[in-house]
């Protein structure tokens, strides 16, 4: 058992110190629970990290659709931090990895101009004691449910990390006038296609850029969220999401599945 | 992403129940008949709130709804708690964690004094006022079929496990033990967020609010695990986390945890090998009977 | 509704495609209830408009200053006190403090709920149904009139070669299609629907109004943050009344698949209006305990 760092709140390593006596925590409804163990993972304990960071606006050039490159670091950061003390908590833990990791974002009206970013997790841990953690030596993080991580363990292959990708993209101005001279008519506003398009690759590209590093063979589960946090609605930040997946050394055992039609509503 | 788990009867023919379309016109023909000839039978009425899916997997494994039960409790909150100080609300923290052991405490009597050996699907409301906290739990007592024993009020167990759950843990070996609850509440830090802006220049953590909001969370966190511990449970499943300001006083802000603990009674997990099915419905879209409601 | 289940037989088909039937059911509940060989034999519905909220002609229900509802008011039903401990009287200070029900609130429910069921009674009769499914009922205020509105609706139907209902009146229940049948399946039968509504009146002790309005006299000593027991035990009771009033309805049926509300206004000082209403289905036992097998626990890929 390493020493709590130092990066996390004395009341995490007090929580921390119970589960290590045996007491497991989770959210995991009991269907996952259930599917953990069956591919001979069990659950140690609830993990959380969470960082308030500023999000101030920079200034903007207004006749410029462009990347905000300080306010993308920020939101990457900000995650980054959440994300990696709940991987310590887990790490602190002992644990192999965390599933069912959710993202969150909180705004608070004593805080204009910063959001606390949240991630909490249930860590797990082989039941073989063999270890899963990923090629960084780190827990693994995905946000797959029980029942795709039962699945994705079925078909050999094993989580190495949730990866993102953010891109804090200013849609410009000018468009809008130039769009209201063309109002009433059908047509394609090219700026702004031009910048969704753009933040979008930002965002893809660097999650993939992440799941490289982890050595990882594909990423399922991809999915890619807009927000525009408190900054009004042509300051938009581009969220791509996914877990990395590695193929395990060990076999295929995903049986034939049997075919139903249920008659339940 | 699969949804939950299904649970499908095994069939001889391995398919989810064409042959009970005939089955079921007799039934319901038998029903009807014996409705039109009986009176109510002597035996004791049982009440409950569990809906038939619960009811057909609590008895598939010999157990039985008895009583629709409850237990509620407010404890009070002095003036003046909620103006902004500093650190913890101590007294809005303690008055949730009495409201709920008093509640609990009380739905453990009611199961006892129905002849429940637990409490499944319970129902758990908090409500957060300016001058008292609030804790309501409403659930159905249950037992095994035909059990005499009468229990006592500590042997009961509590948990807002559905009856589906229960059923699929106690097939694993795992048994309920209750329902470990933990709150704190706490003040935003005095520093208004505006000076903190000024100061600071971008891109940067404020740590001292994240400070106090990630020790809180992990004070409420850490309460439900000692009340699990105190059990002596073996984990708490289904954690639900909430959080948030109060509607009436923005600086303040509360999170609790609550979940269901259980302990291994079997001598070991037992793996319930599902079976993976392929699903050829498409979901359905019609018009609801409940869009008829009024309110 | 186009999307008509394949299966349907022909004259249901047509009567369904005509409009000549309607019904509250959705496309598979319908189609349930074929399978269970129930015919629709037609909508019905029910209604009863009831004056509502002018309690302040009834006894004990209004404000009497500091010294509270007649002394040892009897309405009927629950009733408990707190006296004072405190050894002074005044305009303000409550001497004493009750729960107590309100039966003329749950008659008046009662009335309201039940003149609206009967006449869905007897639509379903004059349709020659033996029963009503999926159950749906309503009691919600029109507009600012001081009115409170029942409303009953359901789907009527016949058992296909079944007997009329021995009293002449139909069973009913609020569930339907695949739900209804697993009930059947399950070894019961509907009998009726059961609703009640209970119905506490807090008036307030000093004790519960110091509580309640978080203020702290510096000459009691009463514990800061302590439980308020009186709102609280008229919580436990409102839920217990509503219970045993339906049980009590029941005779040896049982309460299926129920669902318990309850609503508290709050009128200040610490006083309070609290309201119960419980619903579910009275069914009986048609044939032995048979439980189905264990289910086994599948994993739906898609």
């Amino acid at each position: 058992m390493t020493d709590t760092p130092q990066d996390l709140p004395e009341g995490a390593s007090k929580r921390l110190a119970e589960l290590e006596h045996g007491l497991f925590t989770s959210d995991l409804s009991v269907n996952e629970f259930l599917l953990i163990k069956e591919v001979g993972f069990h659950p140690l304990g609830f993990v959380m990290g969470s960082s308030i960071y500023h999000t101030g606006i920079q200034t903007r050039k207004w006749g410029q659709s462009q990347e905000l490159t300080k306010l993308t670091e920020a939101m990457y950061n900000a995650r980054e931090l959440a994300m990696t003390r709940m991987e310590e908590e887990a790490a602190e833990l002992g644990a192999d990895g965390v599933v069912g990791v959710r993202l969150d974002v909180n705004y608070y009206e004593w805080g204009k101009d910063a959001a606390e970013f949240i991630a909490v997790g249930t860590a797990v841990k082989a039941d073989n004691g063999v270890s899963h953690r990923n090629k960084l030596g780190k827990p693994f993080t995905s946000d797959l449910s029980g029942q795709d991580f039962w699945t994705l363990m079925q078909t050999g292959h094993i989580p190495q990390g949730l990866v993102m990708g953010t891109c804090v993209y200013h849609i410009a101005h000018r468009g809008i006038g130039q769009t209201l001279g063309s109002a009433g008519q059908n047509v394609e506003l090219p700026n702004f296609t031009q910048a969704l398009y753009e933040a979008r690759e930002l965002a893809m590209t660097r999650m993939q850029d992440e799941a490289n590093q982890l050595g990882a063979s594909g990423i399922v589960g991809v999915r890619l969220e807009e927000k525009s946090h408190q900054w009004g609605s042509h300051t938009i930040e581009f969220l791509s999401l996914g877990t990395a997946v590695v193929k395990t050394s060990g076999e295929v055992t995903l049986p034939a599945p049997t075919t139903i039609i249920s008659l339940d509503n | 992403m699969t949804g939950p788990a299904p649970l499908a009867a095994d069939r001889p023919d391995g398919s989810a129940g064409d042959a009970t379309h005939g089955d079921i016109r007799k039934e319901m023909l038998a029903a009807a008949r014996s409705l039109a000839r009986s009176a109510p039978s002597p035996a004791a009425a049982m009440t409950s709130d569990l809906s038939i899916d619960e009811e057909l997997t609590l008895h598939s494994i010999g157990w039985e709804p008895i009583e629709l039960v409850y237990g509620v409790s407010l404890h009070s909150i002095p003036m003046g708690v909620w103006n902004w100080g500093q650190g913890e609300i101590t007294y809005a923290s303690s008055a949730f964690a009495r409201s709920f052991a008093a509640a609990t405490d009380r739905i453990h009597h009611e199961c006892a004094r129905s002849g429940g050996h637990g409490v499944v699907g319970v129902h758990v409301e908090r409500t957060v006022d300016r001058h008292h906290i609030g804790v309501a739990l409403t659930g159905t007592a249950v037992r095994p079929v035909g059990a005499k024993k009468l229990p006592t009020a500590d042997s009961v167990f509590v948990s807002d496990l559905s009856g589906r759950d229960f059923t699929l843990l106690q097939g694993s070996g795992w048994a309920p033990l209750g329902l470990a609850a933990g709150a704190s509440f706490v003040y935003a830090p005095r520093r208004s967020m505006g000076m903190a802006m000024k100061q600071t220049s971008q891109n940067v953590e404020l740590t001292n609010f994240t400070e106090a909001m990630y020790t809180a969370r992990e004070s409420a966190m850490e309460r439900m695990q000692r009340s699990a511990l105190a059990m002596r449970g073996t984990g708490v499943v289904e954690v639900k986390v909430t959080e948030g300001p109060m509607e009436f006083a923005h600086h303040a802000v509360g999170f609790s945890a609550y979940g269901t603990v259980i302990r291994l009674v079997a001598g070991q997990h037992r793996n319930l090998a599902p079976r993976m099915v392929l699903s050829l419905d498409d979901p359905v879209r019609g018009v609801e009977a409940t869009a008829l409601r009024g309110t | 509704m186009d999307d008509v289940p394949g299966d349907l037989p022909e004259a249901a088909a047509r009567r369904f495609s005509e409009g000549a039937f309607t019904s509250g059911l959705t496309v598979p509940d319908f189609a349930a209830c074929l399978q269970m060989g129930l015919e629709p034999a037609g909508y019905v519905q029910g209604f009863c408009v009831m004056k509502w909220g002018s309690w302040q002609f009834y006894p004990g229900a209004g404000a009497y200053g500091g010294y509270g509802p007649s002394v040892g008011s009897t309405h009927g039903g629950y009733s408990e006190s707190w006296q004072c401990p405190h050894g002074f009287v005044s305009a303000e200070h409550r001497v004493w403090g009750q729960n107590y029900e309100q039966p003329w609130v749950e008659e008046a429910w009662a009335n309201g709920f039940t003149s609206a069921y009967e006449r869905l009674i007897e639509e379903a009769s004059a349709l020659g149904a033996h029963g009503i499914v999926g159950l749906v009922d309503t009691s919600a205020p029109l507009g600012d009139l001081g009115v409170l509105e029942f409303r009953v609706q359901g789907t009527a139907v016949k058992v296909r070669d079944g007997p009329p209902p021995a009293d002449g009146r139909p069973w009913t229940t609020y569930l339907a299609g695949q739900r209804l049948a697993k009930l059947i399946e399950a070894g019961y039968m509907p009998v009726s629907i059961a609703a009640t509504v209970a119905s506490v009146r807090v008036w307030a002790s000093c004790i519960t109004a110091y509580l309640t309005e978080g203020t702290n006299p510096g000459w009691t000593s009463q514990a800061v943050g302590a439980e308020i027991e009186q709102t609280a035990r008229a919580q436990m009771a409102v839920r217990r009344i509503a219970r045993e009033r339906v049980r009590s309805q029941l005779g040896g049926d049982s309460l299926h698949g129920a669902s318990m509300g309850t609503r508290e206004r709050e009128l200040g000082e610490g006083d309070a209006d609290l309201e119960c209403i419980l619903r579910g289905n009275r069914v009986r036992r048609f044939k032995e305990f048979d439980p189905m097998p264990a289910p086994r626990p599948t994993v739906r890929l898609s």
